[in-house]
């Protein structure tokens, strides 16, 4: 079923905004920022996962020529607070480690240089002398009471471990005819945006002013913390927007760069970049993801009706914990799926190990229990003998019964599962693949089919930030976007936006939007974005927000002008502003068709900026609106944290449907075929949504078929180069067939809902799925990602009893 | 990454590149297409204090027609090696194996001498070259000498190279008649380096029994490693489905020690040689 409300530019299918900037390479990247006097940043990267820094001898660095700062850990602590944490537990992080280290990649040194070059050569010339430690690396082994500790202070490794209990988990599980229980292990993976992190500080002794250009992503939300590690006023330091190559969560702080080129500022007195390279990237970014072992139990009747879920989690967290367990509490958005699910129980061990710390990765967990979760609906479809489509429908939640609160507290405001469902299957032929597949196996050959449905979760409320702390410690933050409108004197749009682009589509959104509101086109509309300094309050992008945030926005200061354009005209035109309306690009007095019933945008701005006395008495000249716009449906969590309250209830659903073969002599995988239905309410612009959810199944096969950072038994990062990290190329993705399907957010301007993350949140269970069931001969479960050749090929040797 | 400071050169005369060789000793590298040298030198992997840059020669990039064969420069790039038409007549294994190294725009720019001086254990290329029986024409100031491919690789990035020395050319014979090759590999993504790759050659005989069979692995060892026994054991079987069958069980007892590693364990290896040992014979004999 679509319902699609009736709009004139909201949905259409134009060609996105920022594609000819960022296709001709005039759009301005972090280190296409060139100062004069600039100086570059090597980092030294400690090579071992945990050792004591005994000495450091950089006396023969700082004599190399072209060297003008050496700075070690110690040194930059006089000029550094912390790197920013958001989490309650004492674990202190360092933008260059002081007293010793706590993973391979960490930073011990940095040097400014008048090169990159030389800078580096002067990493060769530091000799630091070590105390090893042993490493801790498995994190069940951590979690012993005899490991060694990455943090003394905590006295422990698992730094977070508590029981969240939602609803009368015993009591369903007492009265289930079933428990379907899985271990499942999900890897380590990494955001790895083609452009790495970076900044250009640049701090004038003489004001006392630090002007920062860097690919930070979250500028008005971080930039008064970041503040804080740089030992300054925040009025006294000024974010400039850039353009972000990619994030997918790696950019929202960036602390530790930031604070590396702003400590070496504040020493020279010089403007100071530094860029990390991919090593530094792929090993010291913090944007490591989600490193989980599950305990997963679901608990049904025979029947199939799904009750209870339980889900133990082990989560390696890598050496600090800045995000605390955001990417867990991002799970209890949607922990029971499209499905009638009566209560929910998540034991959370956050476990520090002596690696690159965990942060968010696009699906921030997310991700991973939609894995999980279809996993075990899969699971429980083979133990019951029950068609897996049919499983899921007899458990969906019905259109009638939305908003739906979920027993975390989470609402899910609107949706019609069933209908993704059909679509999907509409699309599918799953009669010509389950022919082909009987076909095929009698020549040898292993065809599988892979069906979800799963949640996508949109416009992050920060109180999930917060779910973890005890109350009342921590207050609970908010999520304002900000939309700045102006109309020139001769009718021109400009519209301002406080949130960077990071490769999402924000230009787009916002012009749009406004020809809607304003019934112009949308190339009358000129975007740009603004500093720190003049910002208006933006939490910026993330947890797929802006489309509903930027929407709202919009919405709020088209009000504010529309409102003084009907004054300006009915003053004019000697009518009542009440009686005013918009058509065509002009303000008519509603229900004429007289063009002399009516003034032009150009002609309402030339009297708004320049004509004064033909104001109505009392208004002030210009014509602009500005509005930040508050999460439109979010409420606090209950003080213990038994309710969490609303936090992220824009709820997309999709079904993905992978078809794949399996060689199972090599174990390759290849796709077949690849169908993805998208449900997140109205489309604002089908080609971008269709490029979002395209690049997130690209992760999502990637983390299912490729990606895993890997660490050997010493600690050492063994995926430090692409070499050896795999991403997906264009020639490891299918051609997949995008479809929406269209159910309205009953809270949002227009209906919209975020799709940013979708892509990758729901295709990994599919492929795992697929390839499950082109494996049934062999009677082999998948329970462990990424799913290699080798894997497979072993798992089908064990079947064989080879 | 960047690298350390190096002496640079750009002869644009194959005797200035010698003489400059002969000067620089073992602390001069050439480069050609600079895929794997450049970022070996910008993660200071390695650090030649000289670099003796190629790519302006004139006429090291050819392929020709011999009374025996083709001669391919040195300099030839790996697209060239995929498209050329007389590669593509007299020695399709070459451009079958180039289309699976890396993507157009590292073939646009890597080299067949590179490749083969580069000597990586997974590269495509060496195999190639050994199944093809190619000679290696090596050049230094004065005088040169001609390596059988055979001869040539000697373990990871070592070769039979000695200081001073550059590859010029690169000589394949052609099949004799009734052969049909084939180029296979499986890695973990496309373009990716080989997990374990085959290049195998097939000659029958009027009867369609093996007159000759070729087997060469990347992936499985230190060096590219010619299967000499499994080829023999194969000469005079006919060229049928459990001819192949006895190849892959072969192959498995030539590969001693093969390599142990993220994308790939020892076992794992040893299976896939056998795998697509049988099927790189069958799909070269198919195409006799």
């Amino acid at each position: 079923m679509t319902t699609t409300p009736e709009f004139k530019w909201v949905g259409k299918d134009i060609k996105r905004r920022e594609d000819p900037s960022l296709l001709m390479g005039t759009a301005k990247y972090t280190n296409d920022v060139q100062l004069p006097g600039m100086l570059h940043t090597a980092v030294l990267r400690s090579p071992y996962a945990h050792a004591r820094i005994i000495n450091i001898d950089t006396s023969a660095a700082k004599q190399l020529p072209g060297v003008h700062v050496v700075l070690t850990g110690r040194e930059a602590a006089e000029i550094l607070n912390p790197v920013p944490a958001f989490c309650a537990e004492p674990v202190v992080e360092h933008a260059i480690a002081i007293e010793k280290v706590r993973y391979a990649g960490e930073a011990v040194v940095a040097v400014a240089a008048d090169t990159r070059y030389i800078a580096e050569d002067a990493l060769d010339l530091i000799n630091i002398e070590w105390e090893l430690l042993p490493p801790v690396v498995d994190m069940l082994a951590a979690m012993q009471p005899d490991a060694p500790l990455v943090h003394e202070n905590l006295k422990s490794n698992v730094v977070f471990d508590h029981t969240f209990v939602f609803g009368d988990v015993a009591a369903d599980f007492a009265r289930a005819d079933r428990v379907i229980k899985r271990r499942l292990r999900w890897p380590r993976a990494t955001a790895a945006p083609m452009e790495p992190s970076g900044a250009v500080c640049s701090y004038d002794p003489g004001s006392g002013r630090m002007e920062v250009w860097s690919n930070t992503n979250m500028l008005n939300f971080v930039a008064w913390v970041i503040a804080s590690t740089l030992k300054l006023p925040p009025h006294m330091v000024n974010f400039n927007p850039m353009y972000v190559g990619g994030s997918f969560g790696s950019k929202h702080v960036l602390g530790k760069v930031i604070g590396i080129a702003g400590a070496l500022s504040k020493m020279t007195g010089r403007p100071v970049k530094f860029m990390e390279d991919r090593i530094d990237n792929l090993t010291a970014n913090d944007s490591h993801a989600a490193d989980r072992i599950y305990d997963a139990a679901l608990a049904l009747t025979n029947d199939g009706t799904f009750l209870s879920v339980r889900l133990n989690t082990f989560d390696d967290y890598g050496a600090y914990f800045m995000f605390a367990i955001a990417g867990n509490t991002n799970v209890m958005a949607q922990a029971i799926g499209p499905y009638k699910i009566n209560s929910v129980e998540m034991d959370i061990k956050a476990i520090l190990t002596n690696k690159n710390q965990q942060t968010v990765f696009r699906g921030a967990g997310s991700d991973v229990s939609n894995w999980v979760l279809e996993r075990l609906v899969d699971a429980a479809a083979d133990e019951l003998g029950i068609d897996g489509i049919e499983l899921r429908r007899h458990n969906f939640i019905q259109p009638d019964q939305f908003p739906y609160k979920i027993p975390t507290g989470n609402y899910y405001d609107s949706g019609n599962y069933a209908g993704v469902l059909d679509m999907a299957l509409a699309n599918a032929q799953l009669d010509h693949w389950r022919a082909e597949q009987v076909r095929l196996r009698s020549e040898g050959r292993y065809i599988g089919i892979g069906l979800v449905s799963a949640q996508q979760r949109s416009t992050y409320s920060a109180t999930e930030f917060w779910f973890h702390n005890p109350a009342p410690a921590s207050g609970l933050t908010t999520t304002p976007e900000s939309v700045r409108i102006g109309i020139g004197p001769t009718g021109g749009f400009n519209a301002t936006l406080f949130s960077t682009f990071w490769g999402n589509s924000p230009e787009t959104v916002v012009a749009q939007a406004i020809a809607e509101e304003f019934d112009v086109d949308p190339s009358d509309v000129n975007i740009s974005y603004e500093s720190t300094r003049h910002g208006l309050p933006s939490a910026g992008p993330g947890g797929s927000r802006l489309t509903v945030m930027l929407s709202g926005a919009v919405r709020g200061a088209a009000t504010k002008v529309k409102d003084k354009m009907f004054k300006i005209a009915a003053h004019l035109l000697e009518a009542n502003a009440d009686d005013m309306e918009l058509r065509a690009g002009r303000v008519w007095v509603k229900g004429l068709n007289d063009e002399k019933y009516s003034l032009s945008i150009a002609d309402i701005g030339m009297k708004a900026y320049w004509h004064k006395f033909d104001l109505p008495p009392d208004m002030e000249s210009g014509l602009e609106g500005s509005f930040t716009y508050d999460h439109p449906f979010s409420s606090p969590p209950n003080a213990e944290r038994t309710d969490l309250g609303a936090f992220y209830p824009m709820m997309g659903n999709a079904v993905h449907i992978a078809i794949v073969e399996v060689d199972v002599k090599t174990g390759k995988v290849a796709f077949l075929d690849f169908i993805a239905v998208h449900d997140v309410g109205t489309v604002m612009n089908p080609r971008a949504l269709q490029g979002q959810i395209r690049g997130g199944i690209a992760q999502g096969i990637g983390i299912a078929l490729l990606e895993e950072m890997r660490y050997g038994p010493d600690g050492q990062n063994l995926s430090s180069t692409f070499n050896d990290y795999l991403l997906p190329s264009t020639l490891d993705i299918p051609n997949i067939k995008v479809f929406h399907h269209v159910t309205p957010s009953p809270f949002t301007t227009y209906g919209v809902k975020g799709g940013g993350e979708g892509g990758r949140m729901v295709a990994p269970p599919a492929v795992t799925r697929a390839i499950e069931d082109a494996l049934t001969p062999f009677g082999i479960q998948i329970s462990e990602l990424p799913i290699t050749p080798e894997s497979i090929v072993k798992a089908i040797a064990a079947a064989n009893g080879a | 990454m960047k690298p350390p400071n190096f002496h640079y050169f750009a002869p644009t005369a194959l005797e200035d590149a010698l003489v400059l060789l002969a000067q620089h000793g073992a602390e001069a590298r050439i480069l050609a297409g600079g895929q794997s040298l450049v970022p070996q030198m910008n993660m200071r992997r390695v650090r030649p204090a000289t670099l003796i840059d190629i790519n302006r020669i004139a006429n090291l990039a050819y392929v020709q027609p011999t009374t025996t064969g083709i001669a391919i420069g040195a300099l030839t790039r790996t697209t060239t090696l995929e498209h050329d038409a007389l590669i593509g007549s007299r020695q399709p294994l070459i451009a079958e194996a180039a289309r699976y190294i890396g993507y157009p725009a590292i073939r646009n720019r890597g080299t067949l001498g590179g490749s083969l001086a580069h000597a990586d254990p997974n590269a495509e290329l060496p195999p190639v070259m050994l199944a093809l029986n190619a000679e290696i024409e090596v050049r230094q100031h004065g005088s040169s000498r001609t390596i059988t491919a055979a001869n040539f690789f000697q373990g990871p990035a070592k070769t039979s190279l000695t200081t001073g020395e550059l590859i010029s050319e690169v000589r394949i014979p052609d099949l004799p008649p009734g052969a049909g090759s084939a180029f296979i590999e499986v890695s973990r993504r496309e373009g990716g380096y080989a997990i374990v790759g085959v290049a195998a050659v097939v000659v029958l005989n009027a009867d369609r029994s093996i007159a000759e069979a070729r087997v060469a692995l990347c992936g499985v060892g230190p060096t590219p490693l010619r299967a000499t026994q499994t080829e023999q054991g194969s000469i005079g079987q006919p060229a049928n489905a459990h001819t192949w069958a006895a190849a892959a069980t072969a192959v498995q007892h030539e590969i001693i020690n093969p390599p142990d590693d993220l994308h790939g364990s020892a076992d794992y290896r040893r299976h896939l040689a056998a795998v697509l040992v049988e099927r790189a014979l069958t799909s070269a004999a198919a195409r006799i």
